[in-house]
C-alpha cells in the first residue's frame, strides 16, 4: 500500500523558521531538543494514516533555547497521549487548532498515574504475562520521573521502559 | 468491626505498627483460647488454596490453621494437576475459586500476582507468595516470633544472611521491620545482595548496613535471619553453583552469638544450618514455623469475623 504521507523533516536556523501553518489538528510545542523523534514512536504517529506530519529540530527558542516541534494535521491529540508527552517532554504544550486558529492550548502536566503507556520492565511481572491484564504504573517521583509498577512495585526509570 | 474484616492481605506495605501488633495480640488470644470457643470462628467457612508453586509450611500451616478454627480448606496443592494446566487463566482459576470459598490464599511464581488475583476474586485473598517479591505473612510470623522470643523489637540488632535478591521473605521482613527502631545488617555474596529497585521504600524506612562477612557481627546479634539460597529461581546452574553454600551456620558460629540470641530461618532450609545447631538454644526456626500457623489463624479469624474476639 502507498500511503500519500509527508513527513517533512526540517532543520531550523534562526532565520529560517519556516513550518506550514495547518488548517485542522495538533501543533506539539516546546518539546526538548532531541525528544521530537521519541514523542513520534510513542504517540505511534507513523503516518499510515496519510495526513501531513510536519517534525522540526533543533529550533531556536526564547523560551527553551532550543527546542522540537511536531505538527500532525487533521489529527487531534488526546489525553492519553498528553500524559505520555509529559514523560517524555514535562514543558511541551498541546495547541489544538480549529480552521487556522488556537482553539485549545493544554500544557501537559504530569500524571499521578500512567496506564497502559509502558510495559514493566520486569519479566516476572503478571502485567508482562498471557493474563487480561494492563500495565499500571504510579508515578513516585515527578522530577526524577520514577515510576512504580502496582503490581509488582518495582521501581522503574522511564527512560529504561517500553512503550505498548 | 476489626479492620481486618473481609480485607486483603496483599503486601507487608499495608501494614503499619498497629496494625501489625492487632494481629500479633490477636495471635496471643488464639494460642490462649479454649479450643472448643475457637473453633467457633471461622465454623462453617471454607479457606480456597491455590499453589501454583511448591509449599510445605505456608500451605499446611494456612489448612492447619483452618481445622483450628473449626473451618474446612480445599484447593490445588500442585499447578499440574489443575485446569491450568489445560491453558486456564489465572484469572478464570481465582474467580472460580472464590465462587467455593469464603477466602483464598494464593501462591504464584509471578510477581504481583496476588495484587491482580484480588481484583478478580469476590472473596478476601492472602498473598502466600508472590515471585520475588513478597510474602507477607511470613513477616507477620517472623517479627511474632521475635517479639515472643526476644520480649521486643525495638532496639535490636538484626542480622539477614543469605540470598538478599530472589528471596521473597526478605523484603517482606524489612518492610515489616521498619516499623521499628532496628539496626539491620544485611549479610550476603556480592551477586545476591538486596535488589535496588526493590529498597526504594524500604531505605526510606529502615537504616541498613550490607556487607559480606557473617562472622563480622555475629557476636553482636540479638537476631540471626538466616535465608535459603533459592536455586529454583537463577537463571543458570553455573551462577547459581557459584554461591551455593556461601554460608553455613555450624556450632562453631553459634558459639561466637550471644548467649540469648535467636536464629530464625523461614524454612525450607539446605545446607544453611547444620543439624546439629538444632539442639542449640538460639535455634528458633522450628518455633517459628509453629508460630506460623497461629498468626496465620489470627489472620483469617480477623478477616472472617466482624467483631474482635
Amino acid at each position: 500500500m502507498i500511503y500519500s504521507t509527508v513527513i517533512q523533516i526540517i532543520p531550523m536556523s534562526e532565520h529560517d523558521l519556516i513550518v506550514r501553518r495547518i488548517r485542522d489538528g495538533t501543533v506539539i510545542d516546546h518539546l526538548k531538543a532531541g525528544k521530537g523523534i521519541q514523542v513520534l514512536n510513542a504517540l505511534g504517529i507513523n503516518g499510515s494514516d496519510g495526513n501531513v506530519i510536519t517534525l522540526a529540530l533543533n529550533v531556536p527558542s526564547a523560551k527553551i533555547s532550543k527546542k522540537d516541534i511536531i505538527k500532525v494535521e487533521n489529527k487531534y491529540l488526546k489525553d492519553d497521549d498528553t500524559n505520555k508527552l509529559a514523560l517524555i517532554s514535562p514543558k511541551a504544550t498541546v495547541n489544538i487548532i480549529k480552521d487556522f486558529k488556537l482553539v485549545e492550548k493544554r500544557l501537559v502536566s504530569l500524571p499521578n498515574k500512567v496506564e497502559r503507556i509502558f510495559r514493566c520492565s520486569n519479566p516476572d511481572c503478571i502485567s508482562n504475562s498471557n493474563e487480561d491484564i494492563e500495565s499500571i504504573m504510579d508515578v513516585v517521583d515527578k522530577t526524577g520521573l520514577v515510576l512504580r509498577c502496582k503490581y509488582c512495585t518495582r521501581i522503574l526509570n522511564v527512560s529504561e521502559l517500553k512503550y505498548y | 468491626m476489626n479492620d481486618f474484616f473481609q480485607t486483603d492481605i496483599i503486601s507487608i506495605r499495608d501494614f503499619n505498627k498497629e496494625k501489625l501488633e492487632t494481629v500479633f495480640s490477636a495471635t496471643d488470644k488464639i494460642i490462649q483460647m479454649n479450643p472448643n470457643e475457637r473453633r467457633e470462628l471461622a465454623r462453617g467457612k471454607t479457606l480456597g488454596y491455590l499453589f501454583f508453586e511448591p509449599s510445605t509450611r505456608t500451605r499446611l500451616s494456612f489448612q492447619a490453621a483452618m481445622a483450628s478454627l473449626g473451618g474446612t480448606s480445599l484447593g490445588i496443592a500442585d499447578a499440574s494437576s489443575s485446569s491450568t494446566k489445560k491453558g486456564e487463566s489465572l484469572a478464570d482459576t481465582v474467580h472460580i475459586m472464590s465462587l467455593y470459598s469464603d477466602v483464598l490464599v494464593l501462591r504464584h511464581p509471578l510477581d504481583g500476582s496476588s495484587r491482580f488475583a484480588a481484583e478478580i476474586s469476590s472473596k478476601p485473598l492472602i498473598n502466600g507468595g508472590s515471585g520475588t517479591e513478597e510474602h507477607p505473612t511470613q513477616a507477620i510470623q517472623d517479627l511474632f516470633t521475635i517479639i515472643r522470643e526476644k520480649k521486643k523489637i525495638d532496639g535490636l540488632k538484626i542480622g539477614v544472611a543469605g540470598d538478599l535478591k530472589y528471596g521473597r521473605t526478605v523484603y517482606s521482613l524489612l518492610y515489616a521491620l521498619s516499623n521499628y527502631n532496628v539496626d539491620v545488617h544485611l549479610i550476603s555474596p556480592e551477586s545476591l545482595k538486596i535488589r535496588s529497585d526493590s529498597t526504594y521504600d524500604i531505605k526510606k524506612r529502615l537504616k541498613y548496613k550490607e556487607s559480606s562477612s557473617l562472622e563480622e557481627h555475629i557476636d553482636e546479634f540479638d537476631v540471626l535471619y538466616v535465608t535459603r539460597i533459592q536455586k529454583e529461581r537463577f537463571p543458570d546452574e553455573e551462577e547459581y553453583l557459584k554461591v551455593k553454600g556461601s554460608y553455613t551456620i555450624g556450632l562453631d558460629l553459634v558459639k561466637k552469638m550471644k548467649d540469648d540470641a535467636i536464629i530464625l530461618h523461614p524454612l525450607p532450609r539446605v545446607d544453611e544450618i547444620s543439624t546439629d545447631v538444632d539442639e542449640t538454644k538460639q535455634a528458633k526456626y522450628f518455633k517459628q514455623a509453629q508460630y506460623g500457623k497461629d498468626t496465620r489463624a489470627a489472620l483469617l479469624a480477623l478477616i472472617l469475623n466482624e467483631n474482635s474476639f
